[in-house]
């Protein structure tokens, strides 16, 4: 029972934090129709910034507070006690980083090209997916090919007892962080002005120009908002994990799989979507049932597939995904 | 349709073969292992570009056909013990048919939900075979003898050593284009560019497109079945990695940098990836930056690759000289 709930919990975390993408690339698609193939480098950078604000933190509070006379190998050790408790300025720096590279991204590159009338979707899916490469061969020339890591912060050390349960604290930060961002993105879009604005360029972008709308600051600033989302999933995750060039390749996948599970574009339907798929892909790895066919026992691990076939089966079933995309009917 | 085979492109072809079968002569042992890898890389662009320049569609997927192609020759020489002779054809139809069922899932959706769908099937074939234990798993596997194909019999000569291997390659590329060029210059390549122009018209003229698309997937998959074959065959060895994402992604920057609208330009685009790349690779591994910034300036401003400036080239050379009509429109496949 304590296993069920624990792997639940868990499966619930990675939600969370596969929707933190899973929306970015959503609110993009929904409102560009483009397909941002880079937003896996977009948290990538989140997290090689992170652990950047960190480390240069730790250092700096080192260089003030730490006792004179300490060699290189002491004082390193006192800069990453210190570093850990930047976690939580790199959690507002790098999503306003990188959100910032997004915006000029879209406002310079990507919108100028489809006032040049290369407004395809391909083309631009195709852009972005050679940034992708760019920004995984760049962080490898900047960062180097070792794996680095953010410490966890004071805060976020231990576990708590949760419905008689001793759950990690960090973990339990992730689900919260998401259902906040869940929660607050539910609450701009559907209640507030720059909200409505964002749903009628979904709808009908024409119509949104017509009313004298600047929609190519609009556009640009959900890009911005968009991987400034994936950055701090970068963040989020970093303590957890190790950071590589090419971390952002396997949950980007993932990430797909969600939209398409959701429906291309739909907001509500991506939110679902990274619950369905989170938790499919926690519970494989998780249960790994033996099987007996034929006398030989099989073990079904479905570890490195459950979520593809979860997407197979979906698509079979209704080609728009579960919640519809946009557009469909 | 492309103009029809005249004298002068004829003549063009019949010197790129003669400079091809002179290669191990005139440049060195290093250059004849290059030409080694550009071949199974442009044959798989070559299978992706059927997909990408003439249905119009973005497979991030053709990892699985290339890997599968691998594996599948190791199962059936070294595991089904098939004779080598035979395997060979049997991997063709062996990928072949993986397109036919893949194709078949993926037919209906729209294109940016192409491009996902086959980027996840091959992942999940990526992880079956990172699995499957009897073929050394992560580790790969080792042929037991090998899968080079014995043709001393013809003139003694000996595929076991590089120069004698490209030939090989070289035959099975020459292969290969002359059939995805037939392929694409009968009636059913006008079908395919007609679903990349317009698919609503297609089915309007009474086309089910859907039974062109699935087809034409399995001929690009086949194509890339055969360079897993000859990936397999220059390693002497399968492993995972031709069945990672990178790369269905990097052939996909091979055939745009080469041009996606011309037959020929995957070749290019592949001679020019892997030349630059070992080239790049003395200075920095990260050669990545370079080429997909190239890839993404070409992609934002030049969608026509180098073959378009070989075109633009050739039109100019012979305006030039005064012997081509001016404004005459520069031959693209497909068009």
């Amino acid at each position: 029972m304590e296993a069920l709930l624990t792997n639940l919990l868990h499966a619930l975390q990675l939600s969370m934090l596969y929707f933190l993408l899973a929306v970015g690339l959503t609110l993009i698609f929904g409102l560009m129709d483009t397909l941002n193939l880079a937003h896996g480098g977009f948290y990538t950078i989140g997290a090689y910034v992170g652990w950047r604000i960190t480390t240069w933190g730790g250092a700096l509070l080192a260089m003030f507070f730490a006792e004179p006379g300490l060699n290189d190998f002491e004082f390193n050790r006192v800069a990453l006690q210190y570093s850990t408790e930047f976690f939580w300025a790199a959690l507002i720096i790098a999503p306003v980083f990188v959100g910032g590279a997004g915006y000029l991204f879209q406002r310079y590159v990507l919108h100028p090209l489809s006032e040049r009338g290369r407004e395809t979707h391909l083309d631009f899916a195709l852009l972005t997916f050679g940034l992708l490469f760019v920004i995984m061969g760049s962080m490898e020339l900047v960062f180097g090919t070792t794996p680095l890591s953010i410490g966890m912060p004071a805060l976020l050390t231990g576990s708590i007892d949760l419905f008689g349960l001793n759950y990690p604290v960090y973990r339990l930060f992730i689900i919260l962080m998401g259902i906040a961002i869940a929660i607050l993105l539910y609450f701009v879009l559907d209640r507030t002005v720059w909200g409505a604005i964002v749903r009628a360029g979904v709808d009908n972008r024409d119509m949104v120009l017509g009313m004298g709308i600047n929609i190519t600051k609009v556009f640009a600033i959900v890009f911005a908002v968009g991987t400034g989302m994936a950055a701090l999933a970068g963040v989020i995750y970093a303590p957890g994990a190790s950071i590589t060039a090419t971390m952002g390749a396997r949950i980007l996948v993932v990430t797909f799989v969600i939209v398409v599970v959701g429906g291309l574009g739909n907001l509500t339907g991506s939110f679902y979507a990274s619950l369905i798929v989170g938790f499919v892909d926690s519970l494989a790895q998780a249960y790994k049932p033996t099987v007996e066919i034929f006398g030989t026992e099989i073990q079904i691990d479905l570890e490195l597939y459950g979520i593809y076939i979860l997407l197979a089966v979906v698509l079979m079933i209704k080609p728009t995904g579960i919640f519809g995309s946009k557009g469909a009917t | 349709m492309s103009k029809p085979l005249t004298l002068e492109s004829a003549a063009w072809a019949v010197a790129a073969l003669v400079l091809l079968l002179l290669l191990p002569m005139i440049f060195s042992a290093t250059t004849v292992d290059w030409a080694n890898e550009v071949i199974y890389w442009a044959i798989l662009c070559l299978g992706v570009n059927l997909v990408l320049g003439y249905m119009g569609y973005v497979s991030l997927g053709h990892a699985m056909f290339i890997g599968t192609g691998a594996y599948f020759l190791a199962l059936f020489v070294d595991f089904a013990e098939v004779p080598l002779g035979w395997s060979i054809p049997l991997v063709v139809v062996g990928t072949a048919l993986l397109g036919l069922v893949v194709g078949a899932i993926v037919m209906r959706v729209n294109r940016i939900q192409f491009l996902v769908i086959t980027l996840a099937i091959a992942e999940l074939i990526h992880g079956v075979f990172h699995q499957i234990r009897a073929t050394g798993g992560d580790d790969g596997h080792s042929a037991n003898d090998t899968w080079r194909v014995d043709l001393t019999w013809f003139g003694g000569w000996d595929t076991s050593e590089s120069t004698g291997f490209y030939y090989w390659n070289l035959l099975c590329l020459l292969a290969v284009m002359l059939v995805l060029w037939r392929f694409l210059r009968s009636p059913f390549g006008s079908v395919l560019v007609g679903i990349r122009e317009n698919e609503q018209r297609m089915t309007s003229l009474g086309y089910n497109i859907a039974i062109y698309k699935i087809i034409a997937f399995a001929v690009s998959g086949a194509a890339a079945g055969v360079a897993g074959i000859l990936y397999a065959q220059n390693l002497q060895s399968v492993n995972p990695e031709p069945l990672t994402w990178q790369v269905s992604g990097e052939a996909l920057l091979m055939v745009i940098i080469g041009g996606r609208k011309y037959f020929i330009g995957p070749v290019l685009g592949a001679a020019f990836y892997i030349v630059v790349k070992h080239l790049l690779e003395s200075i920095t591994s990260e050669y990545i930056i370079f080429l997909g910034l190239a890839f993404m300036a070409i992609v934002a401003f030049f969608g026509r690759g180098i073959a378009g400036y070989f075109v633009d080239l050739y039109v100019w050379a012979k305006r030039r000289a005064g012997v081509g009509r001016p404004g005459a429109p520069a031959a693209e496949a497909g068009e």
